[in-house]
């Protein structure tokens, strides 16, 4: 038998709380070492990670790259599964290689079967798909199934032929389907957090309230706790409540500290929608247990008629290089705010001379305006700025001859009171223009209604063998 | 006094790629009381501070975590072009000198 039908089979037959262990909150960015072999030594009964978010942008998903470096999301992959199967319990990863598209999917099997092989693991693994097929895309989109939410633009055809991916956010449905398979790993594409240490607790009749608010706090590691971390966190659910502890003494898990947590990247802290239903919040307690450890309870979760998944897509808009160059000439910071689009008119005439324009030029001065959306009125100007030019063109080599010209002319750039006529500009390095490669947009982020969401996600299972 | 004399905690982030949120979090229940209560931060001085306009500004508070949170819609997609801050770790700066 596998971990998670032993798990299963084990609680079934003598009922006890269960303890789940949160090891990270993004896989891929190490995972302390002393924290995790104190969650192990408390014997948890699940393993989980999460191991993406669309907080990283568009460009990870469109291009099918994974944002943590591959020897970083290796060891954490390593240490995550050795544990899991020197404890024989269940290791459930969610929204896999940062994104949860296709290729990332693909590069953290590729990884673990890896690691399988190095470490001569075997065990029964299944992989949750997140791709969502555009000819069912476009059939739900013409049948009125596709809608918009935040403001966001209407969808088009367009969209979704041109997305270089779509993915969906599943919910604790496929989750909870791959653990009822007797499976040591499940590893799923991109997924709803709270999929990942819900679906145990759901399956064994645990209340889902309960469940799904105990996984959208432990799905951030220690990050409830004052001060918050990354050290795993451990939660003992029972009938009742759930009690948080993270791993690392010196954080507290208090009831301010994790009441606190539901305002963390969420609109509204009282409400959690998710792609089954809605998770209520509003006659939730924080209890201390003692100094370091909370009692959780009241969550209310609530069943949808109509469920919904979140759509994730990205766009392939061009080619992106920068500019990254100094000043420190009080002149010329004092003037910026008119040099620039100067500057850019210039460039654009040069580059132009005997085509259209066909990229996109711009400007953000650091120590002005380059962070804030609004500047107050009399800010004073600072003694020096980083100023970077950005232009996204069709093409690598027009994105670069757009950048290069720029810096020469601004080197130069002829301006009412200019003093320093050797140059405008402190390189701090040269080449001072860096392709960066192909940049993205979201392109979809819409809700695609659906009858059942799990059908929307195909599982496999597959026998690792090392 | 200015508001990051008293809070705790001030800080945003992105909630999802359209919508902004900041979150002002006290040590005390008096604190939390004291700023709960002041128009300082109520929908219209936060869209000013923002340049968005005051229907598009939500505050909640949300006494179980003495906090404040206030949700904007951002006027720039999160990782579109134009966009200053991917995360919108960032947004918070305008909050911290507030006069209550």
């Amino acid at each position: 038998m596998s971990a998670s039908g032993r798990i299963l089979a084990e609680i079934r037959r003598a009922r006890r709380p269960l303890r789940l262990l949160g090891a990270s909150g993004q896989l891929g960015y190490g995972i302390p070492t002393p924290g995790f072999n104190a969650g192990l030594a408390r014997e948890p009964d699940l393993i989980g990670c999460d191991m993406g978010s669309i907080d990283i942008g568009p460009t990870y998903l469109g291009k099918g790259e994974m944002a943590t470096a591959p020897e970083a999301t290796r060891r954490d992959l390593r240490k995550v599964l050795l544990a899991a199967r020197s404890l024989d319990v269940p290791l459930v990863i969610g929204s896999a290689g940062s994104a949860g598209a296709a290729p990332h999917l693909d590069a953290t099997l590729a990884i673990i079967r890896d690691i399988a092989r190095a470490d001569g693991l075997r065990f029964r693994m299944a992989v949750i798909r997140a791709d969502l097929a555009r000819p069912m895309l476009l059939e739900a989109f013409r049948n009125g199934r596709i809608v918009s939410f935040d403001d966001m633009p209407e969808l088009t055809d367009d969209d979704i032929t041109g997305a270089a991916h779509i993915v969906g956010q599943m919910g604790t449905g496929v989750f909870r389907r791959a653990l009822a398979a007797d499976v040591d790993v499940v590893i799923a594409g991109r997924a709803c957090d709270t999929g990942i240490f819900a679906a145990l607790p759901m399956l064994l009749g645990f209340d889902s309230g309960l469940a799904m608010h105990m996984a959208k706090i432990i799905e951030c590691a220690s990050l409830c706790c004052v001060p918050g971390g990354r050290d795993p966190i451990i939660a003992e659910l029972d009938d009742d409540g759930f009690v948080l502890e993270s791993t690392n003494p010196e954080r507290r898990a208090t009831p301010t500290s994790v009441a606190a947590h539901s305002l963390y990247e969420q609109a509204d802290p009282f409400t959690v929608h998710e792609p089954e239903g809605t998770l209520d919040l509003s006659n939730a307690r924080y209890e201390a247990v003692d100094e370091r450890r909370t009692r959780v309870s009241g969550a209310v979760w609530r069943d949808t008629t109509s469920p919904t998944i979140k759509m994730e897509g990205a766009r392939l808009i061009g080619e992106r290089a920068v500019l990254l160059a100094g000043a420190a000439d009080p002149r010329f910071i004092a003037q910026s705010k008119d040099i620039l689009p100067k500057l850019s008119d210039l460039v654009r005439d040069l580059v132009c001379e005997d085509q259209p324009q066909d990229y996109t030029l711009r400007w953000r001065v650091y120590g002005v305006d380059g962070v804030r959306m609004v500047v107050p009125a009399n800010e004073q100007p600072p003694g020096e700025v980083f100023i970077m030019g950005e232009c996204i063109a069709p093409t690598r080599e027009r994105a670069s001859e757009v950048v290069r010209t720029c810096k020469q002319y601004l080197l130069h750039f002829g301006y009412p009171g200019r003093l320093s006529t050797a140059g405008n500009l402190a390189f701090p390095f040269t080449p001072p223009e860096v392709s960066l490669g192909p940049a993205y947009r979201f392109n979809v982020y819409h809700l695609l209604k659906v009858d059942d969401p799990d059908t929307l996600f195909p599982m496999e299972i597959e026998t690792v063998q090392g | 006094m200015k508001l990051s004399d008293i809070a705790q905690v001030i800080r945003s982030k992105n909630a999802g790629p359209r919508r902004l949120t900041l979150d002002v979090m006290f040590a005390s229940d008096a604190d939390y009381q004291r700023v709960a209560q002041s128009p300082a931060l109520g929908p219209e001085a936060i869209g000013l501070l923002y340049g968005v306009p005051a229907d598009q500004v939500t505050v909640i508070p949300y006494p179980a975590g003495r906090a404040i949170k206030i949700v904007l819609a951002r006027r720039v997609t999160a990782g579109d072009p134009g966009d200053v801050d991917v995360y919108g770790a960032q947004q918070h700066a305008p909050l911290l000198g507030i006069e209550l």
